[in-house]
């Protein structure tokens, strides 16, 4: 379609990118220049260079929050898809009891992350939640989940996927809808018993949907902030402090704007990286679903 | 688009959404942080002082925590929409004095030297001398103190610690153990800067020396760290609270007001809250020595931003002056467990036999006399978020060794450009 005249295309597009710069490539662009600054927000900034990178790279900040933050999402995509995918099989059927379990599986989705992180946070507690109380009565070790700096990370994780797991398998039932009742039937005259037809039918149908999930889970854990806000605030020791928190830390509670920037530069390179990682697998996913 | 005038902008957008500049003649805002019964105590004292005179009128705005406060103050400061009047955490006062963000408030020099006990005050704070503006009036100002289950207590016959060794043995006697699981613990309190002050203060040292070298008390820092780690790890006596910040100081009142803990240290400010929710004889007692009694003072003091002027000023300074009388301060104090800042008040509520109604009040003020000023330095501010506080509880929790924690603390210190001597 050739458009009246030459600037058309560019008038529709121009609400977009208006919403597009003011709120994503200008807060971009001014990060990257604050990231070369030392500033407070209340003195003159003061012009450093690379060095807020560097120092990042040489205490060793950057590294461990991000090991951290890999940590944590690879915890969460990897069972929240798992699990997302169970539930989905597993309750996949017509009934008044199905639809509750779904129902009840999805329903902590929907609730506030503040709301979960408290519940939580009771639950967990090392001496009078019902998870410490549960094992000490069926005489089995506990600790305190969130005060212990080598648990606190996974057990934020765990409670994430709890979260989450209820979106990944709505979206798996919403594949699995999709997947032709004619071919499992051919599959299954064949001979092909339940896992197998799993395997060999519904899997590879399922994959587009499953990097969906993956890629939507990990963007999402990627961007934790409220859990680790609520439950442990980036503690014991810096344990929980990943990759948003230690933003909101610098620039919010110790006001150092330039070292903040940095560390949201050097978040959104590797968010790019990631996206374009995960692009990546899902077109080669696809075609091979298509040949 | 240069940085001054896009400042210019945002202080447009904010002075169009909610400038503070926009008052009338007679009008003035107040930011403050207080949640619950100190919130409803500090909005009664406003309503007094509508009811007192008609000149005023205070418009108070609610802005969350401590620190969540300061965050909006600062970005208040950087548009230029801020309050005629907010409070503020001690250890930022010498840091936006520095800045130049803060008004000087000359004109109730006069009585707060005459009235205002120089503990409490800015008086002796400012590392290297005195000779500054009066910046900070004191408002709620506290101290830790120890509160201990008096039933816990008696029955196993013991008083409350008045030395390190002491409360070793006395925690250890009151920690309950079945099997490896420990059913009470002896003590609690949050692995806070607040606290490590005033543990390396009964050592015998102190932050930073009186010539500005921030020494992080040196051996007394290292002793004070050491403290805490025997009582967690080798006593087993003392439960570190989950969470940090204010989240780690409602843990550990909750252990104690469930009887989980039979002695924590905290704040005077949570004497009106733990009495009323105790469901225990509550004591309180002041903090144990090792070489010397000590402890710090915390909570906040009103200032007033830098660029209020006019009638705006006057209204404000109209209100600090009704804050700080012995009446107001007295109302404060004697609702909340805050200090009462005014010497006139004090001796008032002496006369009228306050203390010896509640002898737990008078617990947190005879332990004034062990105050020690906090030493305002520009730096402290960084001292003690980014240096100290992370470096505490990877000494504690994680076991790290207390003279080498602290020996980074002091090096991220140095490459910060801060002077702290040798390690």
């Amino acid at each position: 379609m050739k458009p009246l005249r030459p600037s058309h295309p560019y008038l529709f597009l121009a609400p977009t990118l208006l919403v597009l710069g003011i709120f994503f490539i200008y807060p971009l662009l001014l990060a990257l220049y604050r990231s070369f600054f030392a500033w407070d927000l209340l003195t003159e900034p003061v012009y450093v260079g690379g060095g807020h990178y560097e120092a990042l790279w040489r205490s060793g900040e950057l590294v461990e929050t991000l090991g951290r933050t890999l940590g944590y999402s690879l915890v969460v995509v990897v069972w929240a898809s798992a699990l997302g995918l169970g539930f989905a099989v597993g309750l996949n059927r017509e009934g008044a009891v199905y639809a509750f379990v779904r129902g009840a599986v999805f329903s902590a989705y929907i609730v506030s992350w503040v709301a979960v992180g408290l519940l939580w946070l009771w639950i967990l507690d090392g001496d009078a939640g019902i998870l410490a109380v549960g094992l000490k009565k069926l005489g089995l070790p506990t600790t305190a989940w969130l005060s212990n700096p080598d648990t606190a990370l996974m057990t934020l994780a765990a409670v994430t996927v709890w979260k989450i797991t209820g979106y990944a398998m709505v979206i798996f039932l919403a594949g699995l809808q999709d997947v032709p009742k004619s071919v499992l039937e051919a599959a299954a005259l064949d001979g092909a018993g339940p896992w197998r037809r799993f395997w060999y039918v519904t899997w590879p149908l399922l994959r587009p949907t499953a990097a969906f999930v993956a890629t939507t889970s990990l963007i999402l854990s990627f961007q934790a902030f409220d859990i680790v806000r609520v439950m442990t605030q980036g503690g014991p020791v810096k344990a929980t402090t990943i990759f948003v928190y230690a933003i909101y830390e610098s620039v919010f509670m110790n006001l150092r704007v330039g070292r903040a920037s940095a560390l949201t530069v050097v978040f959104f390179a590797l968010l790019l990286g990631l996206t374009a990682l995960q692009l990546w697998a899902w077109r080669l996913g696809q075609r091979e679903g298509t040949t | 688009m240069n940085r001054l005038s896009r400042r210019h902008l945002m202080v447009g957008l904010a002075s169009a959404s909610c400038g503070s500049r926009s008052l009338s003649p007679g009008e003035m805002s107040l930011w403050f942080t207080y949640g619950g019964r100190n919130r409803k105590v500090l909005l009664e004292l406003v309503d007094q002082f509508h009811a007192r005179q008609s000149k005023v009128k205070v418009h108070p705005t609610f802005q969350g925590d401590y620190f969540e406060g300061l965050v909006k103050l600062r970005t208040g400061l950087f548009v230029g929409s801020t309050p005629t009047v907010t409070h503020i955490i001690g250890e930022v006062v010498p840091y936006l004095a520095e800045a130049g963000v803060l008004s000087p408030l000359d004109e109730l020099e006069a009585e707060v030297k005459a009235d205002v006990d120089p503990a409490l005050g800015q008086s002796g704070s400012f590392v290297g001398g005195d000779e500054r503006p009066l910046y900070a009036l004191p408002f709620n100002r506290s101290t830790p103190v120890a509160y201990f289950n008096r039933g816990l207590f008696s029955d196993a016959g013991l008083k409350p610690p008045t030395t390190w060794a002491e409360m070793r043995s006395v925690a250890k006697a009151l920690t309950l153990r079945s099997g490896d699981r420990t059913e009470r613990w002896g003590f609690e309190c949050p692995i806070a800067w607040w606290f490590w002050v005033a543990m390396l203060g009964q050592a015998g040292g102190q932050v930073i020396e009186p010539d500005g070298r921030v020494s992080l008390g040196d051996e007394a820092g290292v002793e004070a760290l050491h403290h805490w780690q025997t009582m967690i790890h080798a006593d087993r006596s003392m439960k570190p609270p989950p969470g940090r910040d204010f989240n780690a100081w409602e843990a550990t009142n909750s252990d104690f007001l469930a009887g989980r803990v039979a002695m924590i240290w905290t704040s005077t400010a949570f004497l009106s809250y733990l009495t009323d929710n105790a469901s225990f004889d509550l004591g309180v007692a002041p903090l144990p020595k090792e070489k010397r009694f000590s402890v710090p003072t915390g909570g906040t003091f009103f200032v007033m931003p830098a660029g209020v002027t006019g009638a705006e000023r006057e209204a404000g300074l109209a209100f600090l002056r009704f804050m700080i009388s012995p009446e107001a301060a007295n109302t404060w104090a004697t609702n909340t467990g805050y200090m009462p800042i005014s010497l006139a008040g004090r001796a008032k509520l002496r006369a009228e036999g306050f203390f010896d109604d509640h002898p737990n009040f008078a617990v947190t003020l005879d332990q004034l006399k062990y105050a020690q000023a906090w030493p305002w330095a520009p730096e402290l501010f960084r001292v003690q978020r980014e240096a100290v506080q992370p470096r505490l509880e990877q000494a504690v929790l994680e076991q790290k060794d207390g003279a080498a924690m602290l020996g980074e603390a002091k090096a991220s210190l140095r490459a910060a450009g801060i002077a702290t001597g040798a390690l």
